[in-house]
């Protein structure tokens, strides 16, 4: 209670100051304020160059961007060596027992073993049943 | 039946190491495996490494107003679970793109190796990256570790490579695989040359079967949601699980009742049980009347205490009377400012009331001196039960209770379905929500179309009791009625049990994780992504076969005989057999099959690249602060356990610009002739 209290009182206090922390980027970039002594002072990440704070680019973007230059054939790169997707047709496992499952609850669309996992899984809330269709990547957002 | 219990490994800090005068001025390397689930870092001259730790930071959400809080990296993050919504780490999937946190990460480890010169690190680095890694994160790595950190030279190898090499086969002709955190990697090994080009990575780890281990758990024991953690899906990942090698054949095994109920392991979780009154029935009562008697006492105190104050005040006001009779009108006027009071008729008023309240009071002391002699604070009498007529006939017995058990099994079923329906209708997308906004659809189309004859009949109502979002509440007469129906059942049933007797009895064994198929299901993710976690891509043996195929015969031949098994999953046991059947299925009749496993599969990265370091001919493949300079970020010296150097292409390509770099390249190493020989 005491902390919720605290909390909007001290958030007053702050909205009257947002042009100070722009200068403070420029200044001191990130870590200064604890920087050990071997590290170089003057060194300024790429996305901190420019006084405005840009994200790092994710591996997906680095990869695509690899991938779209005009590379010798052949050339080993990230995204040529990812493997293949899976030609076998996938096995069907029970989603609550894991054992492997001949049948396949239309309603839920949980796969099960036996009438007594089919039991169950007919008692089970929406959103463990929504759980275990995400785990196995077959959930369907739209009903 | 075994009974396991967490271990919960807390973490130790870091501490400094010392920064001594042989490793000043040495120019000895520093070597660090930066994997992305563990980083370990070392001299090249040390005999194990140095550090140890989890390769993440934890930092503290920036609230306006308030001090960024301490950030904590490694082993200095005690508890994991408590900063597991703020945990950074470095990493997308085993490629470094955030060189931010990179930077903390390198703070860490520099100064926890005790460096100490102004002058940056003086020291040449010796670190890992990942298979086939863009050059655009290799760029932003050298640049920080020669910009912000002015080491003097770097060199960069490949983790399972330079695991690889510490023990390779005899003719150099391997199938290196390398089970990691985010990635597992195939890599063929020719003749002492790695072919990258028919390498394959298959994004699963680690981290994906913990991820879905805890997940499984998760769902199967939702009451425990929060007490099964990510860390203790860990635990059970090192310490319980393994790989079937006959999955389908295990499987079948584990259906069967008895097998389960001997291989299950139980694992405890922890929990507090419930405080249970030691206190018999007739102690309890004597509580109860100590506490009355007491508040009877404070009463009469207080009623004492009021009594004597009115009563000075009483005798106050009298006087001040006795004032006005005696004709003394300065003091008498002086008196009644004293108490506030106005006029003659006010002191008359008041000393009235006063006298009639003392006697209020002295009256209720004189009543509950009387009560207490009589002892009249009695227990509450118990609620009257409706008396069920019991029958004394056996068998009519027997129908009366069944017929008792069946009404509550009645009403305990319908408050089950209200409850249940009420959890639905909270949500969306569930049948029943779905079938209530379809319901008021239809009443809103109805009465649009043709004359309107809704609410004619009574049943037309009912569709309200449907739409309705509460359901019909627990109506308190059926609530009474199941306390008659139980009270009567607890009094004539000898096999009733009472359920909220049963639920604090049984806690121990509610806390109990069943721990069976999830010890065999979590490992087979990785030959099965496809069935269990809908993964795209094919499963470890698939791609195992897969790679070997790229090959003539008499190669994938070679290479099947040496099939090597780093990272830190092929810890779990049962990889290496399974890799062995799988094996044998796609491998040709009577062909040779080998699989073994590097030592120290966890940690023979850091090893592999010390071993490395520490020779003095490998000084050559380091590249040098003007080499930096001169030819960029990404530039690569190739050698026996770094990845491929390819130079950017020129989008204007000048092939006469280009050439030269990529012969210098590729001297020391025929990779290109290799290559040309296997096709």
């Amino acid at each position: 209670m005491v902390k919720k209290k605290s909390q909007p009182e001290v958030t007053i206090v702050v909205e009257e100051e947002p042009p100070h922390p722009p200068d403070g980027v420029e200044e001191v970039p990130g870590p200064q304020s604890k920087m050990p002594i071997f590290r170089n002072p003057h060194y300024q990440h790429q996305t901190l160059i420019g006084g405005k704070k840009k994200t790092w680019r994710s591996l997906k973007q680095i990869v695509a961007h690899e991938k779209s230059l005009p590379w010798p054939p052949d050339t080993p790169l990230y995204s040529n060596i990812s493997a293949p997707p899976a030609l076998k047709p996938p096995k069907k496992y029970s989603d609550i027992s894991g054992l492997e499952a001949k049948y396949t609850d239309p309603q839920t669309k949980l796969f099960y073993a036996s009438s007594d996992e089919f039991a169950t899984i007919r008692s089970l809330p929406s959103d463990i049943i929504a759980g275990f269709l995400t785990l196995r990547g077959a959930n369907n957002p739209i009903p | 039946m075994e009974i396991l219990e967490f271990k919960d490994i807390k973490t130790v800090p870091d501490v400094i190491q010392p920064y001594t005068a042989s490793l000043r001025n040495s120019s000895i390397p520093i070597v660090i495996d930066n994997g992305s689930y563990n980083c370990r870092v070392g001299w090249a001259n040390s005999s194990k490494p140095l550090l140890i730790f989890k390769n993440v930071l934890a930092k503290p959400r920036k609230e306006r107003g308030k001090k960024d809080g301490e950030m904590q990296i490694g082993n200095d993050i005690l508890n994991i679970e408590a900063v597991r919504g703020n945990l950074k780490t470095q990493f997308d999937k085993n490629v470094v793109t955030h060189m931010e946190v990179q930077e903390y990460i390198f703070n860490y480890t520099f100064s926890h190796l005790g460096i100490d010169t102004d002058i940056g690190v003086d020291h040449p680095i010796v670190m890992t990256e990942a298979v086939t890694n863009p050059n655009f994160s290799r760029n932003l790595m050298s640049q920080l570790l020669f910009e912000c950190y002015n080491v003097p030279s770097v060199c960069y190898c490949v983790d399972s490579l330079s695991s690889y090499w510490r023990c390779p086969s005899v003719n150099k002709t391997s199938l290196l695989i390398s089970a990691g955190y985010y990635t597992t990697h195939i890599i063929p090994i020719v003749g002492g040359v790695v072919d990258f080009k028919r390498s394959r990575r298959l994004d699963l780890g680690g981290q994906q079967i913990t991820y879905y281990l805890h997940k499984l758990l998760q769902l199967k024991y939702p009451v425990h949601f929060n007490a099964l953690n990510l860390s203790r899906a860990e635990e059970l990942l090192h310490d319980h699980c393994r790989i079937s090698v006959d999955y389908k054949g295990e499987l079948e095994k584990w259906a069967d009742p008895e097998y389960y109920d001997s291989h299950l392991k139980c694992i405890q979780l922890p929990f507090s049980a419930p405080p249970i009154s030691l206190l018999t029935p007739e102690q309890q009562k004597g509580r109860r009347r100590e506490t009355a008697r007491k508040l009877v006492e404070v009463n009469a105190r207080k009623r004492e205490e009021k009594l004597a104050e009115d009563e000075e005040q009483f005798n106050q006001l009298l006087s001040i009377q006795d004032l006005l009779e005696e004709g003394e009108d300065i003091e008498y006027q002086r008196s009644l400012d004293e108490f506030g009071l106005k006029s003659t008729e006010d002191l008359l008023k008041m000393i009235s009331t006063l006298q009639a309240r003392i006697e209020r009071t002295r009256q209720k002391i004189a009543n509950s001196m009387a009560g207490n002699s009589e002892e009249t604070t009695e227990e509450p009498k118990p609620k009257m039960m409706k008396q069920f007529h019991v029958p004394r006939n056996e068998e009519d017995f027997n129908v009366w209770i069944e017929s008792m058990r069946k009404k509550r099994d009645e009403l305990v079923e319908r408050k089950a379905v209200r409850k249940q329906r009420r959890l639905d209708m909270a949500k969306r997308r569930t049948v029943a929500s779905v079938e209530r906004m379809r319901l008021i659809s239809q009443l809103a189309a109805d009465n649009e179309k043709k004359e309107d004859d809704f609410g004619r009949r009574d049943q037309d109502w009912d569709v309200y009791k449907a739409i309705n979002k509460e359901g019909d509440s627990d109506s308190e007469a059926e609530a009474e009625k199941l306390v008659e129906l139980e009270e009567a059942l607890r009094l004539h049933d000898p096999t009733y049990v009472v359920d909220s007797g049963k639920s604090v009895l049984a806690t121990a064994e509610s806390h109990r994780l069943h721990f069976a198929v999830e010890s065999i299901r979590a490992g087979e993710a990785l030959f099965q992504p496809s069935a269990l976690l809908g993964w795209g891509q094919a499963g470890l043996s698939d791609l195992i076969a897969w790679v070997l195929k790229m090959f003539p015969e008499d190669v994938a031949d070679e290479l099947a005989k040496d099939v090597c098994l780093t990272g830190g999953l092929a810890n779990l046991p049962g990889l290496k057999e399974k890799i062995i059947s799988q094996l044998i299925e796609v491998r040709p009749f009577k062909s040779r099959v080998n699989v073994r496993i590097v030592p120290q599969p966890s940690l023979g990265a850091w090893y592999g690249c010390k071993q490395f370091a520490s020779n003095p001919d490998s000084r050559q493949y380091f590249v040098t602060r003007a080499e930096y300079d001169e030819k960029g970020g990404d530039y690569l010296k190739e050698h026996s356990r770094s990845n491929l150097f390819n130079p950017l292409p020129l989008v204007t390509a000048d092939p006469s610009l280009e050439n030269p770099t990529v012969l210098s390249a590729s001297v020391d190493i025929p990779i290109e002739d290799i290559e040309v020989d296997i096709l």
